[in-house]
């Protein structure tokens, strides 16, 4: 379970003023929101990215940031995040990015022919071909292909919770569609909790169980995708139209 | 009639506490910096293979840049000696005039802005890219520690490398310099070298190493922060590798003034 606790952030005007929201175990939780309302701080803070002026996140129990020393490094050890353009890295091969999922004391102690099948599985999972890729660079490899990479990454090393940031941005529809599939897939074989944070409302409504908006730096709604459909709430309505709207433009034009 | 006077003042107080919170922000952080790389090379948890890797960047492949600008420098500052001492001075004095020049000052000074542009803009250019296209949070996010796999590494390659590609400016400043004093003004080889003996001071190679061990600190140092400190996309990069390069150059010249009354008195 993760709970955000009286979360406050600024860069020099307020982002998050307030924030207070649960994600439970085993849940898939979609956060949707304008741009710049801090969605993705939001998602920072849960690892420590980005370390919030005020407030506490709390992970199964776990105070990230009141907890005891180690508490930030063993919050890691429990969380994959998926990074919104991937965040490859770029002198590494496939093979050598994803092996990087694989906490650093397993893997000096783990031997090499594991690590290799670790990460065979891991691409497999995401619908890539390791045999074709394992050796490339991430420049060598398309959007589409660079997010399975980073997806495998953040599930090399079995986490309990994914965090997901806008891991649809900048694909065409039907890679949209089938990262969708893909996340859904994979939350449920791994049995994690997921937290996404997308644009795609029609997606992240279709996919989760709950879903939450963020506006102008706090939660303005909590519940299920059928609820926030129906909320009478004008910023949510407006927010959802205009959601809608943009994915009939983007169908039309492709 | 005193408001616009107190606005000017108030204007300038305002710009200087700006200036002096920018300087201190600035120096905080390279402390912090310098602290975070020490607790990771005390915890050995820098890799080898990096610090080798760098060292061939920073080293290997600068030889040839070096090996230009040190053979210009030796032979500039040859026929400019050769042109201010043939009437004047005994010819020899062009060999003490080569050597120290280029032993205490030409190799370190000119080495180090040919590192600052070769390796320091580099390394701010490639730390700001991966700050803007979120690698360094992946790192962190992996459980593992950017500045023992970043920043350490190119530290102790600076330190190491910079000496040894000093050494090689130095000895290829001199042996320019010799080739040109022979052909400038006939002065040849054994009465350079006599000229370069005759006022020689072991001191003299401590400085210029001891010179070449900070700049070879000082780049690196200031090129990892200002790329760790890189905002915004492709438009932040460049200004913050144009800042660091500023910063870098300005810093050196700074630190060179700081020799001689410390270490040449």
């Amino acid at each position: 379970m993760i709970e955000y606790r009286n979360i406050h952030k600024s860069f020099d005007i307020p982002v998050l003023t307030g924030v207070n929201m649960t994600v439970e175990t085993g849940e898939m939780f979609a956060l949707f929101g304008p741009s710049g309302t801090g969605k993705s701080v939001l998602l920072k803070t849960t690892i420590g990215l980005i370390v919030p002026d005020q407030g506490d996140v709390e992970i199964d129990g776990l105070s990230v940031y009141r907890g005891p020393s180690d508490a930030l490094e063993r919050v890691r050890r429990k969380v994959g995040y998926v990074f919104q353009h991937a965040a490859l890295f770029d002198s590494l091969n496939v093979f050598e990015n994803v092996s990087m999922g694989i906490p650093e004391e397993d893997l000096a102690r783990m031997p090499r022919a594991d690590v290799v099948r670790k990460v065979w599985e891991a691409l497999e999972i995401v619908n890539l071909e390791p045999r074709e890729i394992l050796a490339k660079l991430p420049s060598e490899l398309s959007g589409g292909m660079k997010k399975r990479v980073g997806i495998a990454r953040a599930i090399v090393g079995r986490p309990e919770i994914l965090l997901w940031d806008e891991p649809t941005t900048g694909l065409d529809p039907v890679n949209t569609a089938a990262v969708e599939r893909l996340i859904k897939r994979l939350s449920r074989e791994l049995e994690v909790t997921s937290l996404v944070v997308t644009h795609d409302v029609e997606g992240g409504l279709l996919m989760c169980d709950r879903v939450a908006m963020l506006h102008s730096g706090t939660l303005l709604f909590c519940g299920t995708p059928q609820e926030f459909r129906d909320s009478p709430d004008t910023v949510v309505r407006a927010f959802v139209d205009r959601a809608a709207a943009e994915a009939a433009l983007d169908m039309a034009s492709t | 009639m005193a408001l616009p006077f107190t606005s000017t003042i108030f204007g300038w107080l305002a710009k200087v506490g700006r200036a002096y919170r920018i300087t201190v922000e600035h120096a905080g952080a390279l402390g912090m910096l310098v602290w975070d790389c020490t607790k990771a090379i005390v915890r050995l948890r820098v890799s080898f293979r990096e610090v080798l890797r760098q060292m061939h960047i920073m080293g290997i492949q600068s030889l040839p840049i070096v090996f230009v600008t040190a053979s210009l420098a030796g032979i500039v500052t040859s026929q400019q000696g050769g042109y201010q001492l043939i009437s004047s001075s005994p010819r020899y004095v062009l060999g003490t005039l080569v050597v120290q020049s280029v032993v205490l000052e030409l190799g370190p000074l000119l080495t180090a802005v040919v590192l600052v542009g070769r390796i320091g803009a580099r390394i701010t250019a490639e730390l700001g890219t991966m700050v803007v296209s979120e690698q360094i949070d992946a790192f962190q996010s992996l459980g593992r520690d950017p500045i023992a796999i970043l920043a350490a590494p190119r530290i102790i390659a600076g330190v190491l490398t910079m000496p040894l590609l000093v050494g090689f400016a130095d000895v290829i400043g001199i042996w320019a310099g010799m080739l040109m004093a022979d052909f400038d003004v006939g002065l040849g080889s054994e009465t350079f070298l006599y000229g370069a003996r005759l006022f020689w001071h072991s001191w003299d190679l401590f400085y210029g190493f001891s010179k070449s061990v900070v700049f070879g600190f000082v780049i690196p140092v200031i090129s990892v922060h200002m790329g760790l400190r890189t905002k915004g996309g492709a438009a932040g990069v460049g200004l913050q590798t144009t800042q660091a390069v500023m910063f870098m150059i300005l810093t050196i010249l700074i630190v060179d003034a700081l020799f001689p009354p410390l270490l040449l008195q």
